[in-house]
């Protein structure tokens, strides 16, 4: 049971809220019981009020805290600057690929990329069925053996890629009937992008 | 690295800056309306740079006062003289005997001002940290590095000076100038 020398050693955590659960009902049922004690609490409570009040009537300047925003802003905006990297980058990028040489670079790599994501994949491919040697021999000249050996078919994709047909059951005619030439056609295969070739497990006329 | 800086700033942001008013409050209290300021910018620019240091589950504001009372003390508190606290008088809490009273009335903001400024500084801060800013004792002990003993008779003997100042100068008041005392102001 407290009584008032003990309260009063003890007033400080009973007011900061800092006395255990146990220790706070001692001190509550004292404190009920008597009136110069509770005077005691009520001033102490009533000083810490009154420094607050005092203390707490003084706000920061508008100037400090721009000042203070701007001083760490600063180096928020160092932190974002791989926005405006980032855009340059890719506008050399951009500007780089203009140059054929770097074109060409950038696709051969490409192309590589896409025979080690891509390649053997099972496929159903649609285009036109040409003579491949004839469209050789059209765009670059080449010395075409068609008249002697025949044409031989090969299928051009809408992205003006000529994709070899391999020999296979499936594929004599495409390769061999001069008849399909010029046709639209849908091959249901697999496709090697490494090698520009497709196999054709079995093939549609459209 | 950006993307980590821009989690912090917005940390920062969320989490340190809106205690401004807290620590200008504290600055004013220890270094004086002039060079509040500086106390304030070189605080939160210390922050800054041990953000990623502060512990996201513990206090921010107590963590912000640990780092106002070192800049504090690295820059301004060497440059004074005071009378330094006896620490083996400080582990003794006394109890209120001498405090039966009424003295406190409205509008006496301007005395407990003069009596604060009064205080030894160390008492100040203890004071101010538990009465205004309602830390615990735990995180008071963090911010001052000293034992929760201390803390506790530093409450205790601040607050029994305090009040004694304040009375004092409401005594006084208007009759005579600002009564002598025998702390220094504004260490």
């Amino acid at each position: 049971m407290m009584n008032c020398k003990n309260i009063r050693e003890i007033l400080d955590l009973y007011v900061d809220r800092e006395l255990s659960p146990e220790a706070t009902v001692q001190a509550e049922t004292h404190l009920a019981e008597c009136v110069e004690c509770r005077n005691t609490v009520a001033r102490l409570k009533r000083l810490g009020q009154a420094v607050k009040t005092a203390v707490s009537q003084y706000q920061p300047p508008t100037q400090l805290v721009d000042q203070v925003r701007r001083s760490t802003a600063s180096r928020w905006r160092r932190a974002t600057t791989w926005v405006p990297i980032a855009a340059t980058i890719l506008l050399l990028a951009v500007l780089a690929l203009s140059a054929p040489q770097i074109r060409a670079a950038v696709a051969a790599e490409l192309e590589v990329a896409a025979f080690h994501l891509d390649d053997a994949r099972a496929t159903v491919m649609e285009g036109k069925l040409l003579c491949r040697d004839c469209l050789l021999k059209d765009e670059y000249g080449y010395h075409a053996m068609c008249p002697t050996r025949g044409h031989h078919g090969s299928l051009e994709t809408s992205d003006g890629k000529i994709w070899n047909i391999l020999d296979g059951q499936a594929s004599d005619e495409l390769i061999h009937n001069p008849k399909l030439l010029g046709r639209t056609i849908r091959i249901h295969g697999r496709c090697f992008r490494r090698a520009s070739s497709v196999e054709v497990d079995s093939y549609e006329v459209l | 690295m950006a993307l980590r800086w821009t989690g912090r700033s917005k940390r920062f942001e969320r989490d340190a800056l809106p205690h401004l008013p807290a620590i200008y409050r504290m600055a004013r209290q220890l270094v004086g309306t002039e060079a509040a300021d500086d106390l304030v910018q070189e605080t939160f620019l210390r922050a800054w740079k041990y953000f990623e240091s502060f512990d996201s589950t513990t206090n921010c504001r107590a963590w912000l006062f640990h780092i106002l009372r070192n800049v504090w003390i690295s820059r301004w508190r060497k440059s004074h003289l005071e009378l330094p606290l006896t620490e083996t008088a400080e582990e003794q809490i006394e109890p209120y005997y001498d405090w039966e009273d009424e003295f406190l009335r409205d509008e006496m903001s301007e005395e407990i001002e003069h009596a604060l400024s009064d205080l030894p500084a160390d008492y100040r801060l203890t004071v101010l940290l538990a009465d205004v800013e309602e830390l615990t004792y735990e995180e008071i002990a963090r911010v001052m590095e000293c034992p929760i003993g201390t803390v506790m008779s530093r409450l205790n003997r601040g607050r029994k000076m305090l009040a004694r100042l304040i009375r004092s100068y409401d005594q006084e008041r208007g009759s005579s100038p600002k009564p002598e005392t025998f702390m220094r102001r504004k260490s």
